[in-house]
């Protein structure tokens, strides 16, 4: 049996962006319109064997400027050899077990636009060169060339490898093996670019207590430098030296037309002439239904980092603290066509301080 | 004395339910569609095309006799439940005005919705033992498509009638319907969301009468 779904994903966004352009939009204008069409393809053999595979055409993984690109983001195929799901094998290119933003990351099931702060925020680490020093680090260009920096988390993470999952009772878990750490930007995550010499291994464990709570442990770890940066490495160093290591907490509640989310993550990056850069960020969201067609969605994010000794015996914030408030609204038309508009402001509460502000409207149809 | 007897006549009659004292039978067979693959779930995004017309599966007809005929006494609580991701059952045929549960029997959550003219409404998400069963009253007549917003393939059919006089076809589009007023009326056959065949119908008492759907 195949199925071929279309998602036809029309975003638009005006931002009042004196500094660059929020989260990973990747663009120097302040209005940005970025179609994208979607092709999913799900296939069933038998009650055991499942495939599927996600390709866009689009202008960029992240919103861009940039001109139009064809991708296949995602294919797996998925091998669940018990009716009671103990146990599910899934090898391709897919997005990460980590967290509960994932399962719903896509136009149709995120009440917002973007992605929690944690999933885009650009931080000073960068994956193709070390930096030459903590000074260069802390006050490096990232700021103005954002897109050669990483999030904690890039998105969904679909790279490459083999996950192993499944549910015994009241508790699930997931264990997955991939070619590149949470925080490898898309380039990184086909494994013509990218292959198994450096994997990541994260897992997330979860336990619902009933329908209504869904709770979960995450972990991951793995080298974040890519092939490239190894010329830049100190002497007698590789890139599998350099790793990114993260925690996370999540939980989800939902009752009637009440839906919550939370998840909370600790990272740490080693960075070469550096050390330790700890960042530790959260968001909590609600999304509320006020009738069958209108819902709308709050959404609090912050993210805090950890201090570094700048090299002239000072500790010094390795980015500023920031925080960020989202506010959405979406209107079903029918089952197959909705309409969303989203304002976020955010704040840097340390440093510069900063204000950013987005304005974003999304059109969504499918088939 | 004769007025007394009239009334009593009278009282014997209304304890009596007008199909039986005018009863007429219609029976027949509907050509059904070819039954066609159930849809496959999208297990991580839940997002599932349908291909645009609705049916049940494997195919099944409502034959229903279309006319104004008096609202009967209080209607029963008919019941649409969730088990095992799907709807049961598939279909539900009901007359106006009637009240419908929807229990879900899984273990998980489903979030129950229509956007059809004939009645909007979303449950929301509820556990199984949650009491009391969510309920809709379906009060405007027409076809009402259910859906799940968490399970995306899951589809149910209700189907409001204006009339107390209808019946499920078998697998092999076979139907029987008992109890029929005599006179003059329209047969119809649901046979999916964009397919009714109908039928001009004269019924007389005691008789039964054949029709067919080709």
């Amino acid at each position: 049996m195949k199925l071929h779904t279309f998602s036809l994903c029309l975003f638009a966004c005006t931002a009042c962006f004196e500094q660059p352009a929020p989260g990973l939009i990747d663009s120097n204008i302040d209005t940005l319109f970025n179609p994208r069409l979607t092709l999913f393809l799900d296939a069933q053999i038998g009650s055991q064997i499942y495939f599927f595979a996600q390709s866009r055409l689009d202008r960029g993984f992240d919103p861009s400027d940039h001109g139009a690109q064809v991708r296949l983001d995602e294919y797996a195929l998925r091998v669940t050899p018990w009716a009671d799901g103990r146990l599910t094998v899934q090898i391709g290119k897919f997005a990460t077990v980590v967290g509960n933003w994932v399962p719903r990351h896509l136009s149709w099931e995120n009440p917002f636009i973007n992605a929690p702060l944690i999933y885009e925020n650009v931080t000073p680490i960068q994956d193709k060169s070390a930096p030459v020093s903590p000074l260069y680090f802390i006050y490096g260009p990232y700021y103005y060339e954002k897109y050669a920096f990483n999030p904690v988390i890039w998105g969904p993470s679909y790279a490459s490898g083999i996950s192993v999952s499944g549910q015994l009772g009241k508790f699930d878990y997931a264990v997955e093996m991939k070619n590149a750490s949470l925080s490898s930007r898309p380039e990184s995550w086909t494994v013509t670019e990218n292959g198994f010499d450096n994997p990541t291994f994260s897992s997330r464990f979860g336990f619902r207590p009933n329908q209504a709570w869904n709770l979960g442990l995450s972990a991951s770890e793995g080298p974040y430098f890519r092939r490239e940066a190894e010329s830049t490495l100190p002497p007698g160093r590789d890139i599998d030296d350099y790793r990114e290591f993260v925690l996370g907490q999540d939980a989800s509640f939902a009752w009637r037309h009440l839906q919550v989310w939370a998840e909370f993550y600790e990272a740490r990056f080693e960075v070469p002439h550096v050390g330790n850069a700890d960042t530790f960020a959260y968001y909590v969201e609600a999304k509320y239904k006020f009738t069958p067609q209108l819902f709308g969605a709050l959404r609090w994010n912050q993210q805090l980092f950890g201090t570094v000794s700048d090299g002239y015996g000072h500790n010094v914030r390795w980015s500023p603290d920031l925080g960020r408030i989202d506010v959405a609204a979406t209107y079903r038309f029918t089952p197959h066509a909705q309409l969303k508009f989203q304002y976020d402001f955010q704040h840097e509460t340390t440093g510069p301080g900063d204000d950013n502000h987005l304005f974003a409207a999304q059109f969504t149809v499918r088939f | 004395m004769r007025r007394q007897g009239l009334l009593w006549l009278n009282a014997i009659c209304s304890l009596f339910p007008a199909t039986l004292l005018a009863s007429a039978i219609v029976e027949g067979r509907v050509e059904l569609p070819k039954s066609h693959s159930a849809p496959v779930q999208a297990k991580r995004y839940e997002i599932v095309t349908k291909g645009g017309v609705l049916s049940t599966q494997p195919p099944l007809a409502v034959v229903y006799l279309d006319g104004v005929f008096p609202l009967p006494a209080p209607l029963p609580v008919k019941e649409v439940a969730q088990k095992d991701l799907t709807f049961v059952p598939a279909i539900l045929p009901i007359q106006l005005g009637t009240k419908v549960e929807f229990p879900n029997l899984d273990d998980a959550y489903h979030n129950i919705f229509s956007y059809s003219p004939a009645k909007r409404f979303d449950l929301g998400r509820y556990r199984p033992d949650e009491r009391p069963i969510p309920t809709q009253v379906f009060d405007k007549p027409g076809l009402v498509i259910l859906r799940c917003d968490i399970h995306e393939h899951m589809r149910g059919l209700i189907l409001v009638l204006n009339t107390p006089y209808f019946v499920m076809t078998d697998t092999n589009g076979h139907f029987r319907l008992n109890g029929l007023p005599a006179g003059h009326y329209t047969l119809k056959a649901w046979i999916d969301s964009r397919t009714t065949r109908e039928k001009p119908v004269e019924l007389k008492s005691g008789q039964t009468l054949h029709v067919d759907f080709p």
